[in-house]
């Protein structure tokens, strides 16, 4: 049992802007489902003959845990066990040694470890679990995915720790789908408060590092993104955090695991269709990517054809003054 | 009246917009040497856009870090500009990253980033200022900062300074005044179916300062201080008790402006004094129809010109046809179709596409602004095929005016309905499907949306 002063040094407790955007996200559901509650029900159910969702297989073996196994087993912030984080868990450390823990230098492990997630690992929208129990399943939603990877990275002595935002959608996107419908538009409002993203940041030879987990190649593939790889994170690319929004994290806060237990619970059928529609967009991705020559071919071509953004380092200006 | 004569009356007008052409860079002689944009010979209107683009691109990628950089990354360098062909290689910049600003005092820092050379002094009294305090404090200082009403949701901000805020009006109502040869006049007067110019900071308003230089008498119908806090409430679409009054207190100053509108066509049409009646067409759209509920027309024949622009933004349910506007126009206020030309242009550049008068094709005016079709591979597709607009502004000086745009056209090389030389798009530009965003929580987010029967 963790004391007061741990779980706030630990990052237990939510920040303020996560309260913030919590607050607004439960009161805006409570309110918009309050006043359209059939719009409610029928996220609940999966209508006969409709699809069911059939989790894939898992696509790597697990490693066995031998006695003796190393770990880092450090108290240091960033590299200590935290909520769902679990790097000192036998399957984790089995793993973490498979994929050449205290055996090769620190970014090819993590190289490894951001493959293994990424690529090998799928996302499924459900209540979050721990890292290994994610880990043995080989499917989570981003935050069960960034836990695994954090855990992998904490185990080999590689300082991890979570990047959460809310998203900011594109503004093209948002006109030609959301300009019309009202009722569409403020429910896509309300979620974007606590639907949130969640990617990983490494500390590889002095330098964070970026991870991208949640989303394998051929989902963004479906996408139309170029495959991300280690380093590479999507905010500034495909995705904007709301402002406000950022948080570097050493745990996933307390409170977070409960508010997503009870949108699963509620809205069970809509979390179905979310996986089966996942499932379909892969399928589709693996069609282009093969379509294009293969992941290397594909990849190469997005990034040729991609209109990046020019990032803006926010330099003082002598010339502003504030009071 | 012959073209120069018309054209030099316009010239006296707007005489203060004018740097003195002792010092004129390659960027002032391409907006303010031509004296009609869309009527020049093709090598002189390509060696001026050449020299005002490869000017202003030598100093944004000296003067601004960020584009610098930019350009560093994409592999550019301005030298190896030597002709009009090599302008394509200019790396563009997103319509949408110009929405991807922070807020409080960043949102400052953000702007003066973006800006090219040295800021006057900016004094900002908030320890955690608005979006609104921070553009009057840039304001203030001698800057004009304008936004777009964001239909989307989120303004795009453009930090201007005044010399390219003047470009950017001169070439604007220039290009007007061209199209409409000869039916400007310096003693018309004018209803700007838009804010007052002088009491917002929304682009397509305060553009209209303009207009009180080469027009007197000039009336708006909203003439209060507009911000981007009431442009937000004008736009609420909510169902709440708040949402509703705000709607109400909208549609009651929409109606008086309406009114005030009808009430200044009615006494023109008695005084015959000429007219031209210049703003958003949905407000134009509500005369109208106000018009034919109350049995009223007029005929105001070749009295009255409309010039209109910006689209229809939040009333985009009620658009119909130009073509139909136009008759509708006609029918109910007896100005021809040949009289009502829509333009063309965004917060984003200083370049404004303009009807012709015989076929309503929007005429590029080409002197500075070096325009581009683009496909999904970002390649120039050229004439006749449709992509995403791009341009190149030779007469930005204020951030680099590269920009890809989201808004889909096709630009043919040659009006189809008149022999003004040089590329034109074609009429009915619509927004480009927009790109999706995926996300693990996004996912979510799209589906509980379609399942609550949104979609």
């Amino acid at each position: 049992m963790l004391s007061p002063r741990q779980l706030k040094d630990r990052e237990y407790i939510m920040p303020a802007p996560f309260v913030r955007l919590m607050a607004k996200g439960i009161i805006g559901v409570l309110k918009v489902g309050t006043f359209h509650l059939p719009s409610m029900l029928r996220m609940r159910k999966i209508s006969e003959g409709e699809e069911r969702y059939v989790r894939p297989a898992r696509h790597y073996e697990l490693p066995e845990y031998k006695e003796g196994m190393r770990t880092v087993r450090s108290d240091e912030k960033y590299l200590r066990p935290t909520l769902f984080c679990d790097p000192n868990d036998p399957l984790i450390i089995a793993m973490a040694h498979e994929l050449g823990a205290f055996q090769v230098p620190d970014r090819v492990f993590a190289e490894r470890a951001h493959h293994l997630v990424k690529e090998l690992m799928f996302v499924e929208e459900m209540p979050i679990d721990d890292a290994a129990t994610t880990l043995r399943r080989g499917t989570g939603a981003c935050f069960h995915l960034a836990s695994v990877l954090i855990a992998l990275c904490r185990c080999a002595g590689i300082k991890a720790r979570y990047k959460l935002f809310a998203m900011s959608m594109i503004s093209s996107w948002y006109d030609s789908t959301m300009g019309a419908d009202f009722l569409m538009k403020k429910w896509y409002d309300i979620l974007g408060y606590f639907v949130l993203e969640a990617e990983v940041e490494m500390l590889i030879d002095g330098e964070w590092v970026n991870g991208v987990v949640g989303a394998d190649a051929a989902w963004q593939a479906s996408t139309g993104l170029q495959v991300s790889r280690l380093g590479e994170t999507s905010l500034g690319d495909w995705f904007e955090a709301v402002p406000g929004s950022y948080m570097i994290m050493e745990s996933l806060p307390l409170g977070l695991a409960t508010l997503y237990a009870t949108l699963v619970s509620t809205v069970p059928g809509s979390f179905e269709r979310v996986n089966v529609s996942l499932e379909k967009q892969r399928k589709n991705g693996w069609r282009i990517i093969e379509e294009a020559g293969g992941l290397e071919a594909y990849d190469a071509l997005k990034r040729v054809d991609k209109v990046q953004m020019p990032k803006v380092e926010l330099e003082q200006k002598g010339s502003i003054t504030f009071d | 009246m012959e073209y120069v004569e018309y054209i030099h009356r316009f010239e006296l007008s707007t005489a203060r917009y004018i740097p003195s052409n002792d010092n004129w860079t390659p960027s002032d002689n391409a907006v303010y040497s031509p004296s009609d944009y869309f009527r020049m010979e093709c090598e002189q209107r390509d060696e001026l856009r050449f020299k005002a683009v490869r000017y202003q691109l030598n100093r944004h990628y000296q003067g601004n870090k960020t584009y610098r950089t930019y350009c560093q990354e994409s592999g550019f360098s301005p030298d190896s500009l030597r002709s009009v062909e090599d302008l394509e290689r200019v790396p563009v910049v997103s319509s949408d990253f110009f929405k991807t600003y922070p807020c409080g005092r960043d949102f400052a820092l953000w702007l003066a980033n973006l800006y090219t050379g040295e800021l006057p002094r900016v004094h900002i009294k908030s320890k955690e200022p608005t979006h609104d305090e921070v553009i009057e404090s840039f304001n203030s200082a001698g800057m004009a900062v304008a936004y777009s009403s964001g239909t989307s949701g989120r303004h795009t901000f453009m930090p201007r300074d005044m010399k390219s805020f003047f470009a950017n009006e001169y070439s604007l109502a220039k290009g007007a005044v061209s199209m409409f040869f000869p039916r400007w006049d310096p003693k018309m007067r004018g209803f700007l179916l838009m804010p007052n110019p002088f009491k917002t900071n929304l682009f397509a308003g305060r553009l209209g300062t303009v207009f009180y230089d080469i027009m007197k008498d000039v009336e708006v119908a909203l003439d209060r201080e507009v911000n981007t806090e009431t442009v937000r409430q004008s736009m609420t679409q909510g169902d709440g008790i708040k949402d509703k009054l705000t709607k109400y207190v909208v549609s009651m100053s929409h109606q008086r402006s309406v009114d005030k509108i009808i009430s200044w066509i009615d006494k023109r049409s008695k005084d015959k004094e000429k007219i031209a009646l210049v703003g958003v067409p949905f407000l134009l759209f509500s005369v109208l129809n106000e018009l034919k509920e109350r049995g009223k027309s007029y005929k105001l024949g070749d009295q009255a010109v409309v010039l209109t622009g910006g689209g229809w933004k939040m009333h985009e349910d009620q658009r119909i046809p130009e073509a139909q506007f136009r008759k509708d126009i006609d029918e109910v206020l007896g100005i021809s179709p040949e009289a009502c030309l829509d333009l063309y242009g965004m917060v984003e550049g200083n370049g404004w596409m303009m009807q012709c008068p015989e076929g309503h094709h929007l005429h590029i005016p080409t002197s500075y602004i070096h325009p581009m079709v683009l496909d999904e591979k970002n390649q120039n597709v050229g004439f006749g095929k449709h992509g995403r607009f791009a341009f190149l502004d030779g007469s930005q000086g204020s951030y680099p005016g590269f920009i890809v745009t989201n808004d889909k056209v096709r630009m043919l090389d040659h009006c189809p309905y008149c022999d003004r030389p040089g590329p034109v798009l074609e009429p009915g530009i619509s927004r480009m499907a927009g790109q999706e965003t995926r996300g693990c929580g996004e996912e979510v987010r799209k589906m509980m949306v379609s399942d609550a029967g949104g979609q």
